[in-house]
């Protein structure tokens, strides 16, 4: 049998809908509850049941026919990949140095990701921008940006 | 009603709603230019700015940006036949070949006088339905209320596509699953927050919106290399003129006023929106037109350009109409929009016509000044807006990224939300791998929490019993028309498989007799 994206997907949701099952019946219930017409488990239950439904038609309806297979060639997943990881790298540099240098970085990367190697671009392209941004938002909106735990730990907060 | 009109004029043309309604249409021209883009994407990362705005100013900001990215996905489909958005599909079938005979400033031209009719003859129609239908409205109760959000649901996935019903389905029950974790509101308990003190208030709408249209479609570019390909350069020096003959002008003047009414019409039945009123409208202007001009379409034919121009402008206003009267997002913008207004604390619905005047005949009003600005200020601009296009898209790319992240960071200040964002990234890559849509899943999530509370409400009422479901002619009509939409699809593709099988046996049967009598 031939497994196609139909298939993969139905299985995943099958997974999905016992998971979240299991957990909704593991929602905590006030005393009393369970003789109340709704409580916080109705809906989660009758959306696993739903979804376990569903999933089990998709699995049986599922499309054999030569596109439904799922194909990953030619796709560049190291590349997003990095990518995502340079997000969530974003997300650290943010706590630790801050919001200007952050942004620095993280444009700075995700431009040479893309495959920008020119220095001159790299720099015009990210430092008036982080800065431009960054004053926008300390300046003009007031906004208040931590400068990140480093700068505290190194000059006192 | 005329008071309405004139609170809505004098909100709609305050100088700074006049300024959200331009930069609104500039800045979706350019986001739906761009190819991958279309108006979700667009509308999603306009979100972040219009908190800092009063809810009059960001929903008129969102409608500009939502016209603009319709006009702007039109203008890639004319000029470099690479449609911005799913909508504009049908416009490049004729506007291309068009830009390829060197008419592309009259085919640009057309495009932006039938978004303008279809859009202004939406508007029009729109501001006698939608009172009219909130007055309706108005008598609606919880069981209502509940019924409708299904029937929203259920017509969402039903219009979903060929073969798609039951992923679309799946989707919907996905997003009602993600919009129960954090803390249950009737009750105050903590659901599938796993102890993590982050989940306690759920998963945000704007990082949810944000992650699975504005950051995985920007991914989705990377994934599939596209941020390689170089943008094929607009010949703007061939561009040729932009104005229309009279014959022209009374040759499409019929083309798009039909277009333009089907096209609302369509856009008002929850879950079918512009994308399918261009098809049927293409495809209806192709069935009336004469043999010989049959010919034509696919050829460049002004009559297949000007029907999905007009039909999805019409369409997306048509979209509003259950948005405000009902509270149900007719399409996946829409249902942004609702996310926004509901983050605003404004609940759209038949109270927004009484509780908020001003939000909902500003939205209305400025959806005709949109239209305008986009005839008068966009097409006499789109060489130079065109130009931003140049901007290499390894440049481009990280950008929109940084805005979509921080977009989401500057609202909670909180780094948990850009690793979140991350996490929904990888599953809407794998779900969009696997082709299950993603609208119905932001639609089940914004209409999640709102249906939990009016079930609650009405299994209250009705001490617990489903009778509520059929005690009320309201309620049984809706719940019936919900049944029959969502009947409906499968039961068109049973028949067309029957048709086809009987056509292959019959096919089969002559071959054979053919065959048989060769022998």
């Amino acid at each position: 049998m031939n497994i196609c994206k139909d298939h993969i997907g139905g299985l995943i949701f099958l997974l999905l809908s016992v998971a979240y099952g299991v957990y909704a019946g593991q929602i905590p219930l006030l005393p009393g509850d369970e003789f109340e017409p709704f409580h916080a488990q109705t809906v989660p239950n009758a959306l696993a049941l739903l979804c376990g439904g569903l999933s089990i038609a998709l699995l049986l309806t599922a499309e054999r026919g030569e596109g439904s297979t799922l194909k990953l060639h030619g796709y560049d997943f190291a590349l997003v990949a990095k990518l995502l990881a340079q997000v969530v790298l974003f997300a650290f540099a943010l706590q630790w140095v801050g919001f200007l240098l952050a942004t620095l970085f993280f444009l700075i990367g995700g431009f040479w990701l893309l495959g920008e190697r020119r220095i001159k671009t790299l720099l015009l392209a990210s430092v008036p921008f982080s800065a431009g941004i960054w004053l926008i938002l300390t300046q003009l909106l007031d906004i208040y940006l931590a400068p990140g735990a480093l700068f505290n730990q190194l000059f006192g907060g | 009603m005329l008071d309405g009109i004139f609170t809505g004029l004098s909100t709609a043309v305050m100088p700074f709603n006049l300024m959200m309604v331009v930069v609104g249409c500039f800045a979706g021209t350019f986001i739906g230019m761009l190819p991958g883009l279309g108006p979700i994407s667009a509308v999603a990362l306009m979100i972040p700015i219009t908190y800092g705005l009063d809810p009059s100013s960001g929903i008129i900001l969102m409608a500009g940006v939502y016209y603009g990215a319709v006009f702007g996905g039109s203008t890639s489909s004319i000029l470099i036949n690479a449609p911005g958005c799913a909508s504009t599909v049908v416009t490049s079938f004729d506007g291309y070949p068009l830009a390829q005979q060197k008419q592309a400033g009259k085919a640009l031209a057309l495009a932006a006088y039938s978004s303008f009719t279809g859009g202004t003859i939406g508007a029009i129609i729109l501001l006698f339905a939608a009172p009219a239908l909130a007055s309706v409205s108005l008598s609606f109760q919880s069981s209502d209320y509940f019924a409708l959000m299904i029937l929203g649901l259920t017509a969402v996935a039903a219009f979903s596509g060929k073969g798609q019903v039951i992923k679309a389905l799946i989707m919907t029950v996905f997003g009602l699953m993600i919009a129960t974790v954090g803390t249950d509101t009737t009750s105050g308990t903590p659901r599938f927050t796993f102890g993590n003190i982050d989940l306690i208030d759920g998963i945000s709408f704007l990082l949810l919106a944000m992650a699975t249209f504005a950051l995985t479609e920007v991914v989705m570019t990377v994934l599939k290399g596209q941020h390689k390909e170089k943008d094929e350069q607009m010949d703007m020096a061939s561009l040729g003129s932009m104005k229309l003959s009279r014959e022209e002008v009374k040759h499409i003047a019929p083309t798009v006023g039909r277009s333009s009414v089907f096209g609302f019409l369509v856009g008002v039945l929850p879950g079918a929106g512009a994308t399918i009123a261009s098809f049927l409208a293409y495809g209806l202007e192709r069935n009336l037109a004469s043999a010989k001009e049959k010919l034509k379409f696919g050829k460049g034919a002004l009559r297949g350009l000007a029907a999905p121009e007009s039909a999805n402008n019409a369409a997306s206003t048509g979209s509003f109409v259950p948005l405000l009267t009902l509270g149900i997002p007719g399409s996946g913008t829409t249902a942004i929009m609702l996310g926004a207004l509901i983050a605003y604390g404004i609940q759209p619905g038949p109270r927004l016509f009484v509780d908020n005047p001003d939000v909902f005949w500003s939205v209305i009003i400025s959806m005709y000044f949109g239209n305008l600005v986009l005839l008068i200020l966009n097409l006499p601009l789109i060489p130079y807006i065109s130009r931003l296009l140049v901007i290499p898209r390894p440049i481009l790319i990280p950008l929109i990224l940084f805005f979509s992240i921080t977009g989401v960071y500057l609202v909670s200040f909180n780094s948990f939300d850009i690793h979140m964002m991350a996490i929904i990234t990888v599953i809407a890559i794998a779900l969009k791998l696997l082709e299950f849509p993603m609208a119905p899943m932001l639609l089940g999530f914004i209409l999640g929490g709102i249906m939990e509370n009016n079930l609650a409400r009405a299994l209250v009422i009705s001490d617990g019993s489903f009778d509520f479901l059929w005690d009320r002619p309201l309620t049984l009509g809706i719940v019936v028309v919900a049944i029959v939409v969502l009947c409906i699809p499968p039961l068109l593709e049973l028949v067309n498989k029957r048709r086809a099988n009987k056509g292959q046996a019959t096919d089969r049967g002559a071959e054979a007799a053919i065959s048989e009598g060769e022998g």
